[in-house]
């Protein structure tokens, strides 16, 4: 059972992170919670149809169809949390004054839901065949059970810390933990491809495993959080860096693109439109 | 030391490489530059569960799952991770590493799915 609890607290926590951050931001938004329920279901419904066609995604692109599909995701999911992050900083600039409440909807649906496409299939994946057929259902169910739970505590906790704050604030939080986090996750893709042999791998150009590793429960909150990876690439930290650069660019567009007060919407940011 | 003497040296050291070349790949075996490994899943455990890798080089390692159930083939020394659907197989490349250990296991069979790839 311990296994399963692991197991499934690893998958869930990379999600639960981006889903309260995002609910956060939502309601610092001026969002109701009502677009929450249909990206959950989405998020559910394609993390079951990537379960299901694993083995045909896998043997796709010459068997590298999990590592782009993988990539893809977590390049998608930095691109949405960028946009994000000019619809953040527009907010935090002019409070209530240029909102693009549908904009935002999509977008914060799009992220949550392609969060838990990637964490769900897998899990879905464990608890159908060590569960339901190895029989085994008790144990890997309870643990499920108990790894879901401690990443929902979890998230309910960075919830909560963030809406303490002012609405301004909040999204600030939000949107330096999103950069954090996209660049974690680009990290992440270039090593899917470097797996894949269709980005260059070179000798890790550190170690830090002895310092921090990757297995403890610091590693794994860390690789979570900032993707923490403790003997990287250099593809790895060009993506790393690329991505955090582009979100810092992304904070900067947000915060000019809109006057401080009076003026409406600003012209420039139409950026956040591009989502995908 | 007339320039006939030095283009037959440079010939012979052409023809060397050459040869040295064509025995590396031969070695390396017909498919690619890049050398092949496979190990098996059988009942949750590697076969090998351990096997050596030259080192600064990346090498292509096939899994191939026997089991009915999916494995997670996952390593944090190796920085891979792949799922392998039961009755098919995976190619993970790895590499290039420094000479040293490096665990791997399955993530679904923590326990009993173990092994280790050795680089020298």
């Amino acid at each position: 059972m311990t296994s399963a609890v692991i197991i499934v607290l690893r998958e869930v926590l990379e999600a639960v992170l981006i889903i309260c951050m995002l609910l956060a931001s939502s309601s610092a938004l001026g969002l109701r919670f009502r677009w929450l329920p249909p990206a959950l279901l989405a998020g559910l419904v394609g993390a079951l149809a990537y379960a299901l066609s694993l083995e045909q995604i896998s043997m796709a692109f010459e068997g590298f169809g999990q590592e782009i599909v993988n990539a893809v995701l977590l390049l998608m999911i930095t691109v949405l949390l960028l946009a994000h992050n000019i619809l953040a900083m527009r907010e935090f600039k002019a409070p209530e004054v240029s909102r693009l409440p549908m904009l935002s909807l999509a977008i914060l649906s799009a992220t949550i839901a392609m969060a838990i496409v990637r964490e769900g299939s897998e899990i879905y994946l464990y608890v159908y065949s060590y569960g339901v057929v190895a029989g085994d259902m008790a144990s890997v169910l309870s643990g499920a059970a108990i790894g879901t739970g401690i990443g929902f505590s979890l998230g309910t906790f960075i919830y909560y810390s963030l809406r303490t704050l002012s609405a301004r604030h909040c999204l600030l939080f939000s949107s330096i933990m999103a950069l954090i986090v996209g660049a974690g996750m680009s990290s992440q893709a270039a090593l899917f491809l470097a797996q894949s042999d269709l980005l260059p791998s070179s000798e890790p150009l550190w170690d830090t495993s002895a310092w921090i590793a990757e297995s403890s429960l610091t590693g794994e909150l860390l690789q979570a959080v900032i993707g923490y990876e403790s003997s990287p690439i250099a593809t790895q930290l060009g993506m790393f860096v690329g991505a955090l650069l582009l979100s810092l660019a992304a904070i900067g567009i947000g915060y000019f693109s809109v006057r401080a007060s009076s003026e409406g919407p600003g012209a420039a940011g139409t950026t956040g439109g591009r989502g995908e | 030391m007339t320039i006939s003497t030095h283009i037959s040296s440079s010939i012979r050291l052409g023809a060397r490489l050459l040869t040295g070349v064509v025995l590396y790949c031969m070695t390396m075996g017909a498919q690619a530059q890049t050398p092949v490994f496979e190990i098996e899943i059988r009942e949750h455990l590697f076969y090998p569960s351990e096997f050596k890798i030259p080192a600064g080089q990346k090498v292509k390692l096939i899994i191939y799952n026997r089991d009915a159930t999916p494995e997670e083939f996952e390593s944090y020394e190796l920085n891979r991770e792949k799922v392998i659907v039961g009755n098919t197989q995976g190619i993970v490349f790895i590499g290039p590493l420094k000479p040293g250990e490096y665990p791997f296991f399955g993530e679904f069979n923590p326990k009993t799915a173990q092994g280790k790839v050795i680089v020298e």
